[in-house]
């Protein structure tokens, strides 16, 4: 194929309209999301201006609920195996009992990657393919993660999960979700995608939605923000916080 | 005195035999390494648990054996022990062909082997894994240098090559050491201690593997070895495993000592089951003392099939502490709180199960094999072997080397 002058400006002025017009868009979205947005924060680009974080009041998490780990399975189609050793989990609901007391009560809470600021899993990463987003999300890229496993060693609350298997997505895959590849290691990413269209996480919603509302997902760049707010009452608290690891997700009434 | 080197020459029919036999137990390797990327890790015992299993200790074995060997093989141009150097060209070799059959074990124990070369484009100076990339891949090079220095009679860049080999080799193995040593999130693993107690290790295992290869080297080539060289050598793997029972006694009562490790360290030392029973039968009674014992008695190691067998424990017991290293850290559960006990359906505060699977052990097996076939291979196509051993003291040497001017 041999493309003529006059076809080449053609070409030229598609692409650059093109460009010009998806530089737009997002733009566009802004606006028209950024009034419906549950985290009141305009989607955009990755900012160190935002700062996503969590915070969990135990107290609301209840025994028989499992609407934020079955809301995560379906918006990142998260499978299970049915074989409890290489099922993946991205959250997964905690039982915890105090420690050498009889009779001591059941709680419960949902745990999942708690983006922590000094990340054990990003700093072991031989290839960079975990890493830490401006705005404080920590993600695997999947297409450079060597499947080392090393960051699962590493990781303090063990959030990762490894694809020791082929994964088909079925026809009720979410298409926004990132696509499973075997022999990576992947885990919760905040919902990012849901995040960068102006939404909090599946969970977060599920949680509201189920009645409960003991997950608050926001922004800890905003000093008035709720989450902001509960960590400065100092009753906000962190798992392992002896590690040094700084998580993003603090529980209440722990 | 010269040592003649020179290709070995043996039976064609059985040497065919041998390598159709040995290069059908290397090929257990890449069999089982097609087989791990095909189906994904769910066809070993690897889970989201115990992540690092049999392949990963087989790894970190193969780097501290090429670790020891490449010591060894400096022994005689670095620390003047010219009484080893009849075996400095064979250990090198060896250093070398144990790092390409480690480097491989890593690897191809990846998820995704396919992107080999993304190490070599993403780097991320914080981690230990990306620094041994470059560690391994230079000491890989060094190895192969050192020996072309060795063959060509460059003595000055011989001595200066070996010392920078003592020098990478210590480094490269507190690397592994490191690997783990620096994961601090869990108690089995996070300690100043296992860099160097790596390389104790690596000594005492390289000296191990060593009396083995020279014996048998030398047995089927029909050569002469003096078995002075091996009584020498158990001597000092002696000495080598008593530094490594010292930092094994220091980093476990350090560890014990502290009453927030009490659960994880009863749970290796006491009541761990065969984790316990691997540490004290295998690891101490069986890998180190017994051997420790034979080659530091002088009657006991001038006695070559009991050092022989000696040497085979201490093979066995490095690779036991190694993966009484890797594994029961991962088997302990995560400890999410101090305070409270955690279950869920990610199996969170449960004890992990790990046994080495099937194909585990193939691929394992595999890798020793190959080694054993490269080995094999080596000192038939090039002069790795030298034509007679004899052990000299350094006084006896310093006497036949004035002999030899003074013919001149």
């Amino acid at each position: 194929m041999t493309i003529d002058r006059r076809e080449f400006i053609i070409i030229g002025a598609t692409v650059a309209a093109g460009t010009a017009l998806s530089a737009v868009t997002p733009a566009l979205s802004h606006t028209v999301a950024g009034n419906q947005s549950p985290l009141d924060v305009p989607p955009s680009a990755a900012s160190g201006k935002n700062q996503w974080g969590m915070v969990i009041d135990i107290a609301k998490c209840t025994a028989d609920c499992t609407a934020c780990t079955d809301a995560c399975r379906k918006e990142n189609n998260v499978p299970l195996f049915g074989d409890p050793k290489r099922d993946i989990h991205w959250i997964r609901k905690l039982t915890i009992r105090q420690k050498g007391v009889p009779n001591a009560t059941e709680r419960y809470l949902p745990a999942m990657c708690f983006h922590c600021e000094h990340p054990p899993c990003a700093h072991v990463c031989p290839v960079a393919a975990t890493f830490r987003r401006k705005d404080g999300i920590v993600l695997v890229d999947k297409h450079r993660c060597i499947g080392c496993r090393y960051c699962m060693v590493a990781c303090p609350y063990k959030a990762r999960s490894f694809v020791s298997q082929h994964v088909e997505a079925g026809p009720d895959a979410n298409p926004n979700a990132p696509i499973r590849m075997h022999g990576v290691v992947e885990k919760c990413d905040f919902c990012v995608h849901r995040i960068d269209a102006g939404k909090e996480p599946a969970c977060v919603e599920a949680c509201r939605q189920a009645g409960n509302g003991a997950m608050v997902f926001g922004n800890f760049g905003d000093p008035d923000g709720e989450i902001s707010r509960i960590v400065a009452t100092g009753e906000a608290e962190q798992l392992r916080a002896d590690l040094g690891t700084n998580p993003r997700v603090f529980y209440t009434h722990l | 005195m010269e040592i003649k080197f020179s290709r070995i020459e043996v039976d064609s029919k059985k040497y065919l035999a041998f390598m159709t036999a040995i290069g059908l137990v290397a090929a257990l390797a890449p069999a089982s390494a097609i087989c791990l990327f095909l189906e994904g890790h769910r066809v070993t015992n690897m889970t989201n648990q115990v992540p690092w299993g049999m392949p990963i200790v087989m790894a970190i074995y193969l780097i501290g054996a090429s670790a020891g060997s490449l010591v060894l093989s400096a022994m005689s141009s670095v620390f003047g022990r010219v009484e080893f150097k009849p075996f400095a060209r064979m250990a090198a070799t060896l250093a070398a062909i144990l790092i390409v059959a480690a480097l491989a074990s890593i690897i191809l124990d990846w998820g995704r082997p396919d992107r080999l070369m993304i190490p070599f484009f993403h780097f991320q100076p914080r981690s230990v894994f990306s620094l041994n990339a470059i560690l391994y891949s230079s000491y890989m090079l060094l190895c192969l240098v050192y020996l072309w220095a060795m063959f060509n009679g460059k003595k000055h860049l011989e001595r200066l090559l070996g010392l920078t080999a003592v020098f990478l080799a210590v480094l490269v193995h507190s690397g592994t050491g490191a690997i783990f040593g620096f994961v601090y999130v869990r108690e089995l693993y996070g300690s100043p201690l296992l860099p160097p107690s790596f390389i104790a290790a690596a000594l005492s295992s390289g000296t191990a593997l060593m009396i083995i290869i020279l014996y048998y080297t030398f047995r089927l080539s029909g050569r002469y070895l003096d078995p002075r060289l091996l009584t020498s050598l158990g001597k000092l793997m002696g000495v080598f495993i008593i530094v490594v029972l010292y930092f094994l006694f220091v980093e476990n009562v350090t560890r014990a000592y502290a009453p927030a490790n009490y659960e994880e360290s009863s749970f290796l030392l006491l009541h761990g089951g065969k984790y316990t029973a691997l540490f004290w039968i295998g690891l101490v009674g069986l890998g180190m003392i017994v051997p420790m014992i034979v080659g530091l008695n002088q009657r006991l190691s001038r006695n070559i099939p009991l050092l022989l067998g000696a040497s085979v424990l201490q093979l066995a017991g490095v690779l036991i502490e190694l993966f009484i290293i890797v594994i029961p850290a991962q088997v302990f559960p995560v400890e999410l709180f101090h305070d409270q006990e955690v279950s869920s359906v990610f199996l969170d505060g449960q004890f992990a199960d790990y046994s080495v699977s099937l194909i585990e052990w193939t691929y394992s097996a595999g890798m020793m094999g190959a080694v054993v076939f490269l080995f094999a291979l080596v000192i038939r196509l090039w002069p790795m072997v030298p034509t007679e051993a004899r052990h000299l003291e350094p006084e006896e040497e310093l006497a036949a080397e004035k002999v030899e001017e003074a013919a001149v």
